[in-house]
Parts: structure tokens; C-alpha cells; sequence
């Protein structure tokens, strides 16, 4: 006996599979797609990336990258208009951090450095450097080196108890890149004014703490950032910018924001507050990250 | 390379032997230097602070060739050995690394640490850190300072594991006892120049798997036993076991450990000068041992003959083969030249971990 319950047509059996099959693809992609772009998960992927002041491209790239409509000004700050009429009203998270430059190429293929950004309140900031690994953004791409050290055996009997003990200067910040000469360094895309920083290497640990060089700014920037991709139901006109160089020249990014695309009505600066601020372990809650995000969220909408 | 049994040395001897190889330079081969990257490689990223050696260990027996007998001591020392009769030929090389352990653990649930090894402590502070517990490795940071600025060493250093209270930090498995590392890799450099925390002493580690490897079995003489030594940054202390074991029967011991060398931009040239990619190195003098000239001789007409680049030289240090000298065991220590010990950055060349190899299985089989 026949059944009669059921469809017996294998061709609407298939497409009804393939329906299911799409409808569940798209909702994986959309569950992968918010998954990519929670706080979390920009704050990771930001506090990976180095944009010393100034020298900003390849992370303002990346940001044009993931927010579609965003543009560069002529500064470079990254900035999304959302919203239209009036009032007007600017979001902006400066993303620069302080770093360094290649100052000069030594004949034995070392590289001297000069640090760029004007705003170190962590005394110690430079010698974070001494005898860790450093990132070189040649033209050829990022480049892996070490800052030189000392080495601990051959200090025995060449210091005396109580000898002042001195802090790590920036003029003694010999990055080894394997190089054996100038010329093998610059085979490698390495030249004065190419940007180093610490190699980023996040740490999550604890109860959700992100631990690195920079958190606070790139969490903060991380909430704005997902904020917008909510797609608020905006009041009036926003301006989100991801700024550059605020660590130089008193903040000029932000005031020239300003200038091209305002005047604003209100400008809200977005940060977040942080540990061991300016260390490489620098350290912020993403639950503070997922709040802040909810609080621009309605700080957009106007509510 | 231990700084515990410091002694005082001195004197400028490094000099490079250029001497035309007999054969050509197979510490050279690309095939070769990505051999010793492929076997380096794992050995650098196992962590394995002194007294808490055993991933460490574990990587040696997974890498050893599949015919090697490998037994462990009670110390925790890794002991192959290969051939039969007289004499016999000890070569050691040290599992440990530095790092911490710790000490206490206070209310707020920060942990007090101790130094395992000599380093200097600000090149840990503000820093991940990665707490090897009972119940696995946990991250956390190694806490900057709040006071004391004018000064390059910080205060004894503490690690916040996020726990926030003692109970809770206890819970994670990271009581006393536990030890403590930064997360490390290895990382190939320009040329053939690599950086990864531990290369002291995981490049004998691996220039004796390398040796094993290519030893040629039916071509020995005499007994051969490798040795993969536990606490010698704390004082040599597995190699003591060892060497205790062994009494007077072996001839020669081989440490094979780091030549710590003036060859950096920060370093006096007075002696160490070793530079980096040039070979090996006789570690003829340092704090713990002094090998007798005539032997020095022979194992540079070893490679000579060999075709082997090599270096001798004096630097600062302890070996382990310092610890068979009571039991009249001649040291011939080998090294090779790294940059920047007990720090994050260590720097190394292949091509010297290739030549290393080749002259520990060229010591093994015709020396």
C-alpha cells in the first residue's frame, strides 16, 4: 500500500532540501558574520594590528575594509556618515599609538630608532623594548626582529654591588633583524622612517581581560566600530571617525574632523578606561567593551 | 648555560680556525639547515622551566630516531646510549630553562615568584606570562611596577592571573610550586638567523637529536651515551646525578651548551668574540671548566679533517661536564655562538646548529 502522507515528488523533495540547506547557510554566514564583528572579536583583531601615529595606512585600510561606505580624508582619518539632516553630531576613536620609526641603518645591518608620538606617561615605555621582538613594516611587508640586550653571562664581574642601576635608553635599541649589513636590511624593504613597534600578541585571560600594548584605545575603537555596523536607526547625521595622529601635534585629527565635515552640535570622544596603561600588557574588560558598544548604540539613535 | 658556579675568567682567546675543509661545508646545505630548523623548532616552543622539564623531555624521545632506547633516570634526566666498550664518551645537553616558580599566593590572588635561573627580571616585568599549573597552562600578566622608575630592575615581580582572590587562583591549579614562562616561538629571522626564548640550551637539545640521527651505528668503537640533562640552570644539578651514576668510566664528557658571544652591538669586545654563522665553538675556558689544550687540539684536527668550521674561544658560564671533573672525566665543551642569553630575544644562526651536529656525530664516531 501506497502511503499517502508526505510529498512523493522527488523533485520538490530536492528543492525543498535546497531551500533548507540555503536558508541554513545564510544563517550560518550571519551568525559568522556577527561572530567576526562582535566586540570581542574587533577588539582582538584591533589589538592585533600596530599604527604608529602617523603612519596609520595599514590599519585605516582594514577599517575601510569592514566598514562599507566608509572614506579616508586627506589627513587620514577613516570616517562613516550615517544618517542625514540635522542635528550633527561626531563619534571619534583615535586609534594611533605611540611607536617608532627607523632613525638610521647601522653598516653592520642594525636598525637605530626614533620614537614618534609625543604622549608617554609610562616612564618605562622604552625599555618595554630591551631584549623582545619587535615588527618592521618595510615596503616589502612586516619584517620580525629583536631589540638587543645584554647578555646576562657576560655582565658577571663587571659590575660592583650597588652600582647605579640605569633604565634602558632608547639610544641603545639595536633591532636585529638577521642582517649581517646595511644593504641585507634594505633587501628586506627596510629604510629610515619604516615603522616599529613591539610585536602585538594579545592575551586573553582571567574573566574575559584583554591583555595589549594599546587595549584600551583599540577596544574602545573596536565598540565604536561594531556599533555602527549595527545599523542604527540614526538621529539626525552622525560622523563616526577613526582618527590618526592624535598622538602628535595637540590632537590635530580630530579637530580637523571637524573642520572638513563639520560644524557638530556634539562631539563624543570614545575610550575606554584601562590597566597598566601604555605597558605591553595593557589590559581592558570586553564586558566594559560590550557596555560601551550598547551605550554608543543608543548614543547614535539618539535615545 | 649556567651562571650559579660563577668563578672568574677572563682573557681574550677566540680566534677562528681558517683552515681550509678538507671536504665541503655541509653545515652549509640548505637541506641540512632546514633539518636543524624542523627539529629546533618544536624543542624551542615546549616549555620546561628547571625542575619542571617533562614537555620538554617529551619532545626529545618524539624527535629521537625510532631504533634509540631512551630511559629516564630518577632525576629526570633522558639517557641513549649506543656502542660497546672503551672509551667512553658522555655528551650532555640541558632540558631547563629559566623562568619562575611560585612562591605565594596572596589575598587579592597575585602570585609572588622566584627566579629559576639568572636573568634580569625587567626584561619579565609588564609582560603575558603563562603559569604551568596542575591543571594546565594558565594565562595571565606579569604585573608592571607602581613605584621605583629611575631603576632598570624592578621590585620582585608578581603575576595576576585574573582570578582575584586566593581561593579562586588556587582553584585554577596555580598554587606554589607552579612554575612560570612568558609565551614564546620560534621565529626564522633573515638569512639564516633565528630568535626564540630557551635556544640555551634547546639547540644542544637538538644538535644531539640531529648527531643521533646521522650517526653512523656500525661505524662506532666504543660506548656513546647521550644525555639530556634536567636543572642545570640552577646549578647543574641533573649532570651531577649523571656523573654521579657514571663514576670514572667514561673518558671524555662533551657539554654541549651555549657560547654566549661578544658578537652584539651592547657587548665589549675583550673576549667572547664568537661571531655568529662562522661555526661551533671550543668553549676552551669559562667559569666552570677548562679543557686541557692537547684535547682542544685534537678536536680541531677533528674538524679539520671533517671539513667542520670551528671557533675556540672563552666565555662566561657553567657546564655541565664541570660536574664530571670530580670523577677525573675530562670536559672538551662544545658551544655554539648565541646572542642575547636568558632573554626573550636569544639569537642563533642555523648553519651553526647544522656544524654542531655534525661535529658531535664526527666526536662520536672518530674521535
Amino acid at each position: 500500500m501506497r502511503s499517502t502522507s508526505g510529498s512523493a515528488d522527488p523533485s520538490r523533495r530536492c528543492r525543498v532540501v535546497a531551500a533548507t540547506a540555503l536558508l541554513w547557510l545564510a544563517a550560518a554566514a550571519a551568525t559568522r558574520l556577527q561572530a567576526q564583528t562582535s566586540v570581542a572579536a574587533l577588539a582582538l583583531r584591533f589589538g592585533a594590528m600596530t599604527a604608529v601615529t602617523g603612519l596609520e595606512q595599514a590599519m585605516t585600510d582594514s577599517l575601510l575594509a569592514l566598514l562599507p561606505g566608509a572614506a579616508r580624508d586627506r589627513v587620514g582619518n577613516v570616517t562613516l556618515t550615517l544618517g542625514r539632516g540635522a542635528p550633527r553630531r561626531l563619534a571619534a576613536c583615535p586609534l594611533d599609538e605611540v611607536g617608532y620609526v627607523v632613525g638610521a641603518v647601522t653598516p653592520e645591518g642594525y636598525l637605530l630608532l626614533r620614537r614618534v608620538g609625543t604622549h608617554v606617561p609610562y616612564p618605562l615605555f622604552d625599555q618595554q623594548l630591551e631584549g623582545h621582538r619587535v615588527t618592521v613594516f618595510g615596503t616589502r611587508g612586516p619584517v620580525p626582529g629583536v631589540v638587543a640586550v645584554k647578555s646576562v653571562h657576560l655582565t658577571r664581574g663587571r659590575s660592583t654591588p650597588g652600582a647605579i642601576d640605569p633604565v634602558f635608553a632608547l639610544d641603545n635599541a639595536y633591532v636585529d633583524v638577521g642582517a649581517t649589513a646595511a644593504a641585507g636590511a634594505r633587501a628586506l624593504g627596510i629604510d629610515v622612517l619604516a615603522p616599529v613597534a613591539l610585536t602585538k600578541q594579545p592575551l586573553l585571560y582571567g574573566d574575559r581581560l584583554l591583555a595589549v600594548r594599546g587595549g584600551g584605545r583599540r577596544a574602545a575603537c573596536a565598540a565604536l566600530a561594531a556599533a555602527a555596523l549595527t545599523q542604527p536607526r540614526v538621529r539626525g547625521t552622525v560622523v563616526v571617525a577613526f582618527t590618526v595622529q592624535s598622538l602628535y601635534a595637540q590632537d590635530g585629527a580630530v579637530a580637523s574632523v571637524q573642520a572638513l565635515l563639520g560644524p557638530f552640535e556634539e562631539t563624543k570622544i570614545v575610550t575606554l578606561p584601562a590597566r597598566y596603561p601604555d605597558t605591553a600588557v595593557e589590559t581592558v574588560a570586553l564586558r566594559e567593551a560590550e557596555a560601551l558598544e550598547r551605550q554608543l548604540v543608543a548614543w547614535l539613535e539618539g535615545r | 648555560m649556567s651562571r650559579v658556579r660563577a668563578l672568574a675568567a677572563g682573557g681574550l682567546v677566540a680566534f677562528m680556525l681558517a683552515a681550509a675543509p678538507a671536504t665541503p661545508l655541509t653545515g652549509q646545505d640548505p637541506a641540512r639547515i632546514a633539518d636543524a630548523q624542523l627539529v629546533l623548532a618544536p624543542l624551542i616552543e615546549a616549555y620546561g622551566v628547571s625542575g619542571a622539564e617533562g614537555p620538554v623531555r617529551e619532545t626529545v624521545r618524539r624527535l629521537l630516531p625510532a631504533w634509540a632506547h631512551a630511559e629516564t633516570d630518577t632525576a629526570g634526566n633522558l639517557w641513549v646510549r649506543i656502542g660497546r666498550g672503551d672509551p667512553v664518551v658522555v655528551f650532555v645537553a640541558h632540558l631547563d630553562e629559566i623562568g619562575f616558580r611560585v612562591a605565594a599566593v596572596r589575598d587579592d590572588g597575585s602570585l609572588e615568584l622566584e627566579p629559576r635561573g639568572g636573568f634580569f627580571a625587567a626584561l619579565f616585568e609588564a609582560q603575558p606570562a603563562l603559569v604551568h599549573g596542575e591543571r594546565g597552562d594558565v594565562p595571565g600578566v606579569l604585573l608592571p611596577r607602581d613605584s621605583g622608575f629611575t631603576r632598570h630592575t624592578p621590585p620582585p615581580l608578581r603575576v595576576d592571573v585574573g582570578a582575584g582572590a586566593r581561593a579562586a587562583a588556587l582553584a585554577l591549579g596555580v598554587g606554589p610550586g607552579a612554575t612560570v614562562t612568558m609565551p614564546k616561538q620560534y621565529v626564522r629571522l633573515a638569512g639564516t638567523r633565528a630568535t626564540g626564548r630557551a635556544c640555551d640550551d634547546r639547540v644542544g637539545d637538538a644538535a644531539l637529536v640531529l648527531a643521533l640521527r646521522h650517526l653512523d651505528r656500525a661505524a662506532l668503537r666504543h660506548e656513546v651515551i647521550f644525555i639530556w640533562s634536567v636543572r642545570e640552570e640552577i646549578g647543574l644539578e641533573g649532570a651531577a646525578v649523571a656523573a654521579r651514576a657514571l663514576g670514572t668510566t667514561p673518558k671524555r664528557v662533551h657539554a654541549i651548551d651555549t657560547f654566549v658571544t661578544a658578537d652584539s652591538p651592547l657587548e665589549l669586545p675583550n673576549f667572547a668574540v664568537a661571531p655568529l654563522g662562522l661555526g661551533p665553538v671550543a668553549r676552551a675556558l669559562d667559569n666552570s671548566s677548562i679543557t686541557p689544550p692537547a684535547y682542544v687540539d685534537s678536536l680541531v684536527a677533528l674538524a679539520r679533517a671533517r671539513g667542520i668550521p670551528l671557533q675556540v674561544g672563552t666565555t662566561n658560564g657553567g657546564n655541565d661536564g664541570s660536574m664530571f671533573a670530580r670523577y677525573g672525566v675530562v670536559d672538551v665543551a662544545i658551544g655554539w655562538p648565541m646572542r642575547y642569553s636568558h632573554s626573550p630575544a636569544e639569537l642563533i644562526d642555523l648553519k651553526d646548529v647544522a656544524s654542531l651536529a655534525e661535529l658531535i656525530q664526527a666526536a662520536a664516531e672518530a674521535w
